[in-house]
């Protein structure tokens, strides 16, 4: 990383992780959560919903959950793009596509997958977000490569304005979102 | 809408159109029930009219009754009847800009076996559509396009959309003159700077000494005059209004949206002559689909395009708030303008205009001296292709020897081309590409774009055809490779071949490229997934390469769009064999 960038790019790629961070902060409760949910284990998924997904959308476009339900998403990438499932707000998704979008520029994502030579970056600096071995430590992310397949398990706590979404550069704007609803 | 006189409405031609379709279907083509159900039939009426913009009125040509012509919505695999009849006084054409097509239906005069449509015939136009995407469609005789011949074609994938838009909005960029384009022609013939309102004073002279050094400034007029061109010839027409969708800038045409929805803006540059810069300030643009075909999306904040190419771009405003559409021609004379709105009469402000660029010899290829092009516009001069100049005493030389080098004539001292901003004014353009795009914002490059799906045809070419792309501004004279139209020789290719074709612009102006019948892959950098395109804007001075695989039998148009430089010769006969039996 030092080696190829200069010292600009590095604090500017700081700077841009201090926002996850502090995001991260804002919404932080015990436990990994965020104010509609946390991550879960397989084991206590009541439901087992399977999302497939391409360039640049997925199938089903929408989803209905009900509070305190726990799913247990399987995400396929049927694509020959590198894609995400994620769990937020349409302003959380928006944050993270700036993010999304300078990591594609320094190379740390390339359309199709993972830079995985860029592993030894301090992820500690980074919101949380292991890109070396795709670890979603980003409770509410998980990347897919083309060809693999993901799970993510989350617990719905309560109601709120929900979003699945790809926030690689672009494939939001495409139409690579669904909207979560909730009913009782 | 620009009321044609005839007193029907733009839905009323389509209404008409669409009955005529079925009676046409019924009366016609008894036999074939079976292409029924997928046969949309139309009746375009090719009149003369008159059009209002701004609120001034000026002679028009209409096709199916408006300026533009009606959006023809089609889906990919249907089979197209197209009853158009001219009532003009003069011959007329309607071309399918972009379809694969069977060269009879492609609607270019003395191609194909196709003859222009005299008055008061009816040409049977019968396709079947083989594509999906943005297209257009519009005269190829006469410069009748000039005179508002155009319109937008949009074909649905039999498969699925590219994108998911709660809203699809065509956007129909053009310039628009009061003058007969005929007299336009014989203007710019008598005095190739007719147009060019710009032209460079002895004030901007003195201005040029005082920041590139007395010397720089009077070797940069020396050439230029050795070139007989002109630094300022951006545009050779100018005196135009710029048009979205037959509506200029006061007409302010209004697109309509819900905060949070997703809207496709297919641009289309149906212009005679501009090359347009487009953005939506406050809102970044994902262009996803370019010449009709798709890309992986790219997120730009604005793009750059050329005469007869399409953009397809999807935006999420999220505000409850206007937006302006806003496109400036290179040579910023004017400007188009259209607003996206959550409600009727709601505007947004118009930016200022962008300064002008001056063009500087790099665009002629020949960036050996005078001021540091490189650290102002960012051009590699290791790839500019010196040798290519058509006569060029610097032809011989070699750019990407030329390193830190102190070249005649060179002032480090007093060129300042990093000081401009610094010094608090304003930057100031320099050369062809430079856009004024702010720093931070990101503007289209042909290098962004790589195709959704890998290129079928990974042969490597059998063979290579250069075509230098020559002309001399002063006596208004272009073509390609030295000859007009007519004295030309055709470029000929079997069937099935993969063909290199290299661009070799040795002009100052860009001339976007027009292959009818086939699209070409762009050699833009992408490996397996170039962009195919059937317009491909060639910047001055520059080189630019592309590959296609001839599996479209005819004698196709291959021309520069620019509607005075293909009248005035800019044009050849693209033959591919048929396969020998």
């Amino acid at each position: 990383m030092s080696k190829t960038f200069p010292n600009l790019f590095r604090v500017s790629l700081l700077a841009g992780f201090t926002m996850t961070a502090a995001a991260g902060v804002a919404f932080a409760s015990p436990g990994h959560g965020l104010p509609f949910g946390e991550p879960a284990k397989a084991s206590q998924a009541t439901r087992t919903v399977t999302i497939t997904m391409r360039d640049n959308l997925y199938e089903p476009e929408s989803l209905t959950v009900k509070s305190g339900e726990i799913v247990r998403f399987v995400l396929v990438n049927k694509g020959e793009l590198l894609h995400e499932f994620n769990i937020g707000t349409a302003a959380m998704h928006a944050k993270h596509q700036e993010e999304m979008a300078m990591m594609m520029e320094h190379g740390m994502l390339t359309p199709t997958g993972m830079n995985h030579d860029m592993a030894k970056m301090d992820h500690s600096k980074m919101g949380g977000m292991n890109m070396g071995d795709m670890k979603h430590d980003d409770p509410n992310s998980v990347l897919v490569e083309p060809g693999k397949t993901a799970e993510l398990v989350w617990k719905f706590t309560k109601p709120a304005e929900l979003e699945f979404a790809c926030n690689i550069p672009g494939h939001y704007e495409s139409g690579m979102a669904g909207l979560i609803k909730f009913t009782k | 809408m620009n009321k044609p006189i005839s007193g029907f409405s733009r839905r009323d031609a389509l209404k008409l159109a669409g009955a005529a379709g079925i009676a046409g279907t019924l009366a016609v083509y008894p036999g074939r029930r079976s292409f029924a159900s997928s046969t949309k039939e139309y009746t375009l009426n090719v009149e003369a009219g008159r059009i209002a913009v701004d609120g001034v009125s000026s002679n028009a040509i209409l096709m199916g009754g408006s300026v533009p012509a009606p959006t023809m919505r089609w889906r990919e695999g249907e089979e197209i009847v197209v009853y158009a009849t001219n009532r003009l006084a003069v011959p007329t054409s309607i071309h399918w800009h972009g379809l694969l097509i069977e060269g009879v239906m492609d609607g270019a005069p003395g191609f194909n076996g196709y003859v222009a449509i005299q008055p008061g015939e009816t040409y049977t136009y019968r396709f079947k559509l083989r594509q999906a995407g943005t297209y257009w469609y519009h005269s190829h005789s006469a410069m009748q396009e000039q005179q508002g011949m155009y319109g937008a074609i949009v074909i649905e994938p039999s498969g699925r959309e590219p994108v998911r838009a709660d809203r699809d909005y065509v956007v129909v960029l053009s310039d628009h003159t009061q003058e007969d384009p005929k007299r336009v022609l014989s203007n710019l013939k008598a005095d190739a700077g007719y147009y060019n309102y710009g032209k460079r004073t002895l004030i901007d002279f003195f201005r040029d000494a005082n920041r590139y050094g007395f010397n720089t400034a009077l070797k940069d007029r020396m050439e230029w005059g050795d070139m007989r061109m002109d630094p300022t010839d951006l545009a050779d027409v100018t005196g135009y209004t710029f048009l979205i969708n037959g509506r200029g800038p006061r007409d302010n045409w209004t697109a309509l949206f819900n905060p949070g929805e997703r809207i496709r803006l297919r641009f289309i540059n149906a212009s005679a002559m501009s090359f347009f810069d487009v953005r939506i300030p406050g809102l970044p643009m994902t262009v996803f689909s370019a010449d009709g075909q798709n890309v992986q999306p790219v997120r730009v904040d604005e793009f750059r395009f050329g005469v007869g190419e399409t953009y397809d771009v999807i935006v999420l405003p999220r505000d409850d708030k206007a937006f302006t559409i806003f496109a400036e021609p290179v040579d910023r004379s004017g400007y188009a303008r259209a607003t996206l709105a959550p409600r009727e009469g709601m505007e947004a402000v118009i930016p200022e205009q962008r300064p002008r660029t001056i063009l500087s010899m790099a665009d002629m290829g020949m960036a050996h001296g005078g001021m540091d092009h490189s650290s102002m516009t960012g051009m590699d001069h290791g790839s500019m292709a010196g040798g290519a100049m058509s006569g060029g005493a610097m032809g011989g030389m070699d750019h990407s020897k030329m390193g830190g080098a102190p070249m005649a004539g060179m002032d480090h001292g007093t060129m300042g081309h990093g000081g401009a901003a610094a010094e608090g004014g304003e930057r100031r353009p320099f050369g062809w590409a430079d856009a004024s795009t702010p720093p931070g914002s990101k503007a289209l490059d042909y290098a962004d774009l790589k195709a959704s799906t890998p290129n079928s045809d990974g042969r490597e070419p059998n063979h290579e055809i250069e075509v230098r792309l020559t002309g001399i501004m002063e006596r208004y004279m272009w073509n390609l490779n030295g000859r007009p139209f007519g004295k030309d020789e055709p470029i000929r290719v079997a069937y099935g071949d993969r063909v290199r074709l290299k661009f070799v612009n040795t002009t100052m102006m860009a001339h976007p490229m027009h292959l009818h019948g086939m699209f070409v892959e762009l050699e833009n950098g992408q490996t397996d997934r170039k962009p195919r395109k059937h317009v491909v804007v060639v910047p001055p001075g520059k080189t630019v390469s592309a590959l296609l695989t001839a599996n479209e039998p005819g004698d196709w148009p291959f021309h520069c769009h620019l509607i005075y430089h293909m009248e005035a010769g800019m044009m050849t006969r693209f033959i591919v064999e048929p396969k020998s039996a």
